[in-house]
This record gives structure tokens, sequence and C-alpha cells, in this order.
């Protein structure tokens, strides 16, 4: 226990953490600056990738977790206060609209996209990529890294749109085949009770989450040392500090936005 | 007569005090023996690593007072054929030959595929099938497919000095003599283009023509 807390621990900890705010808040501002690296043809070919392999690649795991989330949620609401209808309908929107389609969608993302591309980038780091790119003339942050932000950063927002949908209808699909509740009697429920502000508040989580997401994947694996055991230290690293980041801001976006 | 790259005094790891001025349209052949010692001329050619002596210019530019972002926009100009390749590990070997004049001119497969299917079979004649060699990602490519897509990239947009790394090594002698060859006339496609070759001690090398000739240890 002494060694857990030993100071040196804690004092090494913080400065990990320092210095990831650092790393994440520069490549948000090299992002937010440099959009333009997506005009040039090869640069959006990255980013047409990125989202193939992030956003559409995901969509098969996600459809099963969207449905059996969709499937649990009401099988659950139906057995704690029985049939009914517009209850089942605010459930479903608090539960899946506010929290585990932005949640799950993100926990997918990091387990699929977040490794992976932190550990081609160390890889790519490690051959020298980076230093070829450089003597052709190309900055490897605009060709690299600005297209992987984006595409990571758009797939994460609609695969959650998509595993939103796909919950609801599915778990009104289900409660209606088997307690006769009528389908489109709840979800017209649910699409009444969806106000503006919730819609814009799913949506700006999905946009923090996908930042995170993206941002501190090439985080670390920009960051990796030239050595081949770097890189799954990198992909490690940049999962278990994006799992961390997207509660912690999940907890910090419910408490301000829905308290 | 422009200057286009010029060392003076120059100290990188076992390389110590080398000068070396080049023009436009000269050609240059520094003879290295030692493999560390071209890997750091090269490293230190192509932007990646610091002199510990001497200044490097690069087209009147000081190479290395320049940020990295300031130097990449130097890089356009030249042109350079690593003896690995320098390939991009996920991109095709046709996307990768084609990055650097896509990026920089916008150029799409169809505006060059005639000229790289030609280039290509000249230094290759009896290859194997070109199309299925432009499909395979840079690790299943053979050494001397690495050098022919690393030096048509090099080609593709034009540049102003092309710099080659140990471009027979590993190569038998009637494929260095060819991939020579090519080099030779790229040099006097643009006007006033520069070459630099840093070549093993053979005797493919040695027949090269050169304004400026430098033998290092």
């Amino acid at each position: 226990m002494a060694g857990f807390l030993s100071p040196e621990r804690t004092g090494r900890s913080v400065l990990g953490i320092a210095w990831y705010a650092q790393g994440f808040f520069a490549l948000l501002r090299y992002l937010a600056t440099h959009l333009s690296a997506l005009t040039v043809r090869p640069t959006r070919l990255v980013l047409f990738k990125q989202i193939y392999f992030t956003g559409i690649e995901a969509l098969g795991a996600v459809s099963i977790i969207a449905v059996l989330t969709g499937i649990v949620i009401t099988t659950q609401i139906t057995s704690l206060v029985g049939v009914n209808a517009t209850l089942t309908a605010k459930i479903m929107l608090w539960v899946v609209v506010r929290e585990l389609g932005p949640l799950l969608t993100a926990i997918v993302i990091i387990a699929r996209s977040s490794s992976a591309a932190a550990s081609e980038l160390a890889g790519m780091k490690i051959r020298g990529e980076l230093d070829s790119l450089r003597q052709m003339g190309i900055e490897p942050m605009d060709y690299l890294i600005v297209p992987r932000i984006a595409g990571i950063t758009l797939s994460v927002m609609a695969v959650t749109f998509y595993f939103q949908m796909l919950a609801i209808i599915a778990g009104i699909g289900f409660t209606a085949l088997t307690h006769g509740i009528p389908f489109a009697g709840t979800l017209g429920s649910v699409v009444s009770l969806l106000t503006l502000g919730e819609v814009a508040a799913s949506f700006f989580k999905t946009l923090v989450f996908g930042l995170v997401v993206s941002i501190t994947s090439c985080y670390y694996g920009l960051r990796a040392p030239a050595t081949t055991t770097a890189i799954p230290q990198a992909a490690t690293a940049a999962v278990v500090r994006n799992l961390l980041t997207v509660f912690l801001l999940d907890g910090v976006i419910t408490y301000a936005v829905f308290l | 007569m422009s200057e286009v790259l010029a060392l003076e005094e120059v100290g990188v790891g076992p390389v110590r005090g080398l000068s070396l001025a080049l023009s436009s349209g000269q050609t240059a052949r520094l003879t290295i023996a030692s493999h560390d010692a071209k890997s750091a001329l090269f490293a230190l050619l192509a932007g990646h690593r610091t002199p510990e002596a001497g200044r490097v210019r690069l087209f009147g530019e000081e190479l290395y007072a320049l940020p990295d972002d300031a130097r990449v926009p130097l890089y356009r100009r030249a042109g350079f054929v690593p003896e690995q390749g320098g390939l991009i590990s996920n991109l095709k070997a046709w996307e990768n030959l084609l990055l650097p004049a896509a990026f920089h001119q916008g150029l799409n497969a169809d505006a060059v595929e005639a000229r790289v299917v030609a280039l290509w079979r000249e230094a290759d004649p009896d290859g194997a099938d070109l199309r299925e060699t432009m499909g395979k990602l840079p690790d299943r490519l053979t050494a001397f497919e690495r050098r022919m897509v690393a030096l048509l990239r090099a080609l593709l947009p034009q540049p102003d000095l092309l710099v080659y790394d140990f471009l027979s090594s590993g190569l038998d002698a009637g494929s260095a003599a060819r991939l020579y060859a090519l080099t030779q006339r790229f040099h006097g496609e643009k006007p006033g283009r520069a070459s630099v070759y840093l070549c093993a001690d053979d005797a493919a090398s040695a027949k090269l023509p050169a304004d400026v000739t430098l033998r290092l240890g």
C-alpha cells in the first residue's frame, strides 16, 4: 500500500496527466488551425479510410450491442413498472440517448480503433516513416494526424446516432412483440419527448467523446519512443487513458447538463 | 548557376570536416566505405539529423537554422531515394509512388500511369506483372521493387535536386546499370537539376560521370 501511494509514484502519475493534457490541447489546437489539410486529395483518402475502419467496420458489433441493450432495458422497465408506453419511452430516452448510446459506442470504438491508431502511428514513427514524409515535403501532422482525428470523431458521432436509433427501435419492437405494447405509439412517445436540448446535449457528448478518443490515440502513438516494445505499450496506454477520460467526462457532462 | 546544396566543414556521426558545393545542373558522387557514415550523411541531407559541426545550406537556406515545419516546404524541391525505399507501410506500392506528386501537384494515377509503366519496364524488362506489384504493400516487395517505387516516387514531382542513397546496393550488375542509366536521364530532363549519389565503392558506381567527386572513409 505504501508503495502504491509513494510520493514518487504519485508525482509520476500527476506529471503524466499534465503531459497528456498539454499534448491533448496542443493536438486539438493543431486540428482547429489545420482543417484545411483535408482539402488535399491524399489527406482526404486517409480521412475516408479512417471513417471506413472506425465507423463502417464497427457497425456489426455496434448493431448487436445496440439491439441487446434496447431489449434488456425495455424488459427491465416492463418487469419493474408493467406495461406503460409513456414511461417506457421516457426511460428509453433517458438511458439510451443520454447515457448508454454515447458511452457504449465510445467503448466499442476505443476497443477497436484506439489501440489500432496508436500502434499504427507508433510503428510508423519507429520505422522512420514520419521522417520519410517530411523529406517528401509532406507535414506528417497534416497527412497522418488531422484526417485521423477528424475521421474518428465523425465516426463516433455517426455510430452513436445509429446506436441510439437502433437500440430504441429494437427495445420498443421487442416489447411490442412480447407484451403487445403498440410499436408506433411508443415510438411516437419517444419522438414527442425528444427535445432540442436533449439532442444538443447528446450531440455535444458524442463530439467530446470523439475528440477524446481520436486525440488520445494519436497522442500515445506519436509520443512512443523509437523501440519496437513501445508499440504495444502505446496501444495499451491509449486504451486505458481513453476509458478513464471518457467515463470521467461522461460524469462531468451529465452532471453539468442534466442536473 | 545557382547554389543547390552546400556543406561547410560538416561533422555528423563518423563524418568529419566534410565540405561540398553543388550548383544547379551539377552531379556529385560521394563514395563512402562506411555504412554508418553513409547513413549519417543521408539523414543529414534529408533533414533528420542535426550536424554536430558546420553548416548545411539547401537551395540557399540555412537548413538546420529553420524549425522542422519550415524545412518541409524546402523539401518539395528535392527527391530522395533511400536505400531501403523509405516507403509508407500502410500504402500500396502504387499509392506510395504517387503520394508526393498527388499531394503537391494534384496528379492522379491516369496522368502518370503510362510514364511509370514505361520507366519500370526499362529498368526491369523481364519483371513480374506490374499490376500485381503495384497492388502490394511495401513489406511484400523485393528490394529492387522497393527501390524502383522510391525512385519513381522521387522523380514524378520533377524536383530540382535528386539524392540517391546506395542505389545499386544489393542489386545484380545489370539491374544496377539500368537504374544508373535511368537516373542519368532524369538528371538531364529538367534544366538545372542537380543530383547527389551516395555510393558504395563498387564498379557500377565508379562509372558514374560526376562534376564533384569525394571519397569518405
